[in-house]
């Protein structure tokens, strides 16, 4: 029999083999659980305590053609729609975060290379990624920490490529990978034009070129490979360049705007996780008299808190991951919210879960300690790819633009619309639309007045109800202020204020309420109300606005959709936008 | 902050004032102890903050910048040269 390989127009070969559906990963999933399976909670514990790597877990990934969803289309994978690798990772994420961080990393190590390496280069990495190649990223180094303007690698150009020197530390992945994305620094002088990126490629070295440094014990994620690596005047071909010289920083960062949603997608999958083991845990114990704790309002009440934080993060991700393509230019603002608030919102959930259900036994209930495990991985997820902190001062930098954009109503309409429906087709991803600032502003928060205005025409019309109308309300009267006092905001440069970055908080707030409001008008029949208003609610309440009892109840109808659910399912936006069950 | 003239033709001297204007004010000292050739960073203004007045340089002139022009052009005397260059363009 004869095959006929495609080609890209190249001429490199692509692979031939058949795109494997997403949506079999769920079912690869639950299948390998079973016990001795790769994801068996014992198996997945067992590895956990001796601080060992899931690599049974990760090669069930790359027969699966997990790598693949890696590489965009253009380079010879399945990559076009960025919200599939959000709705993969947090899968994956959902069973063991160790596991989702030692194979995601090769989407985060590869992504600067699609972004500016040149296509032949970025065709020949998709190929290898096909074939199963890890790639890791190496940006920090020991007395740096997330300061890359300090760095101290240096590459040097020589007549016969580039020589890199120094150490790289704590980078997830770095001594498993075939290939290795260094910042270098390539003037003396630094700068933000001092550094470059190469793409070093482990098997064209010569012998010696590099040292391992040992696996660092680490709090959460213990069996990753958490390492470093010494460059000893590593000799590199002229190609490893990825880019331009001098433009390692502004392409790092570009990729941040991409990569930092797919952190947000192993926060999604850690809390839908938490909300899982609580979920069950809830429906099956008592208390010390014999009550069901579904059955005791405190409990009732926190759990549809928490369901209600998992939404507005999912709302937030799912926004985010689409705007990537639909909304590239704003991608400074919409990534640094979604790293700041979805991992910290998850984080949140899980201590308050474990606040309310530890007494009762929670942890002892969970033989095999997956709840304290996911607590103590899910840590790591508010620093990788840029910790809260620096998030929230890159929004806080761009106050001035983001309060005149709100003020004009300045957004980006078409954009805005595919970014939040999520059956609009998503246009091509364009990584040359990225930029370091965002010129619009954020039209998600933009576009609220318009939004909440068409809310009260729907109560209006007896279409929505008198109460998501108030809370819709209250929530551009929030915004409204919040902008204010955003625009008020002025200090000298390494001087931010510290209100600055609780007013940063509350802008990640109001654009998580405003994209589930968003999300849920774009609904052809808009029912299930219920939802969206336990979002508000919880918003709100986070805000510090007031928020009636009457109100509250709504968070108890999502505390019933979690506990009715059957297990290994939790409500999901996807799934009620979409109109399909996972 | 100075404001923008309703109708203003923008020279690499004008551009030079109002910049050391926006940055004086930043940097919440005298304008008169900047000095229009020496780096931006060397007074204390960081690579991302520098990409904020990217954005006040926008709306001043109305037009649309790479912010990385802070970054190519790290002092007044090449930012404005550069901004004058892209003025011409744009018109």
């Amino acid at each position: 029999m004869t095959t006929t390989i495609p080609s890209t127009p190249d001429g490199t070969a692509v692979d031939a083999a058949p795109l494997p559906d997403p949506r079999a990963l769920d079912r690869l999933l639950a299948e390998s659980a079973v016990p001795g399976g790769a994801f068996s909670p014992a198996v997945l514990a067992d590895l956990d305590a001796r601080e060992a790597f899931p690599a049974e877990a990760c090669r069930t990934l790359d027969a699966f053609g997990l790598p693949r969803y890696y590489v965009p289309v253009e380079h010879g994978g399945a990559l076009d729609d960025f919200s599939t690798v959000l709705r993969l990772l947090r899968a994956v994420s959902r069973v063991d975060l160790t596991v989702a961080a030692a194979h995601g990393k090769t989407y985060l190590g590869a992504i600067s290379t699609w972004i500016a390496g040149d296509p032949d280069r970025a065709a020949r990495l998709g190929r290898r990624i096909g074939e199963g190649a890890v790639v890791s990223c190496a940006l920090t180094e020991r007395h740096h920490g997330s300061d890359l303007l300090a760095g101290e690698v240096t590459a040097r150009e020589t007549d016969r490529g580039w020589r890199i020197t120094g150490e790289k530390w704590l980078i997830n992945n770095i001594t498993r990978a075939d290939l290795i994305t260094v910042l270098a620094r390539t003037d003396p002088a630094g700068g933000p034009r001092g550094f470059s990126l190469f793409l070093v490629d482990k098997s064209r070295l010569a012998p010696g070129a590099l040292t391992p440094l040992p696996k660092v014990p680490t709090y959460g994620i213990r069996g990753a490979d958490i390492s470093g690596m010494v460059f000893h005047d590593t000799l590199v071909p002229s190609d490893a360049l990825i880019g331009e010289v001098g433009r390692g920083i502004e392409i790092i960062l570009k990729a941040l705007h991409v990569t930092r949603t797919g952190c947000v997608a192993m926060s999604l999958g850690a809390g839908d996780h938490a909300l899982d083991l609580a979920a069950r845990f809830t429906t099956a114990a008592t208390d010390h008299e014999g009550v069901p704790l579904a059955e005791l309002p405190h409990v009732r009440r926190e759990v549809g808190e928490a369901t209600a934080a998992l939404l507005l993060a999912e709302a937030t991700g799912l926004v985010a991951a689409r705007a990537v393509h639909a909304l590239t230019p704003e991608m400074s603002v919409v990534s640094a919210v979604a790293k700041a608030y979805v991992p910290a919102q998850v984080d949140d959930l899980v201590a308050r879960l474990l606040h309310t259900l530890g007494p009762y036994g929670l942890l002892e209930a969970d033989t095999h300690g997956s709840f304290a495990k996911l607590e103590r991985d899910h840590r790591i997820i508010g620093i990788f790819d840029g910790s809260s902190l620096v998030n929230r001062n890159a929004l806080v930098d761009q106050f001035a633009r983001l309060a005149r954009g709100y003020r004009k109503g300045r957004l980006d309409e078409e954009g805005l619309a595919e970014a939040t429906d999520v059956r609009a087709p998503l246009r091509p991803f364009r990584p040359q639309a990225l930029s370091l600032l965002s010129g619009t502003g954020a039209s998600v928060l933009a576009g609220l007045p318009a939004a909440v205005d068409r809310v009260h025409d729907l109560a209006a019309a007896g279409a929505a109800s008198d109460g998501l109308a108030r809370l819709a309300g209250r929530l551009r009267q929030a915004t409204d202020r919040l902008h204010e006092e955003m625009a008020a905001v002025r200090f000298t440069p390494r001087a931010v204020p510290g209100h600055a970055f609780e007013l940063a908080e509350r802008f990640e707030l109001c654009f998580a309420a405003a994209a589930a409001l968003h999300l849920w008008l774009h609904r052809p029949d808009r029912v299930e109300e219920a939802w969206l208003r336990g979002c508000l609610v919880k918003a709100l309440t986070d805000l510090g606005e007031p928020v009636e009892d009457s109100a509250r109840e709504d968070l108890d109808t999502l505390a019933d959709a979690l506990l009715s659910a059957a297990p290994g399912t939790v409500p999901s936006l996807l799934d009620s936008l979409e109109g399909t069950v996972r | 902050m100075p404001e923008s003239a309703e109708v203003e033709t923008h020279t690499a001297e004008s551009l030079g004032r109002w910049l050391t204007e926006c940055v004086a004010s930043h940097l919440e000292r005298p304008a008169d102890t900047i000095d229009a050739s020496v780096p931006l960073s060397d007074y204390g203004l960081d690579s991302l903050y520098a990409l904020s007045v990217a954005a006040e340089l926008e709306d001043h002139l109305d037009i649309s910048l790479d912010p990385t022009v802070m970054w190519d052009n790290p002092t007044i005397d090449a930012l404005s040269k550069a901004l004058v260059e892209e003025l011409a363009l744009n018109n």
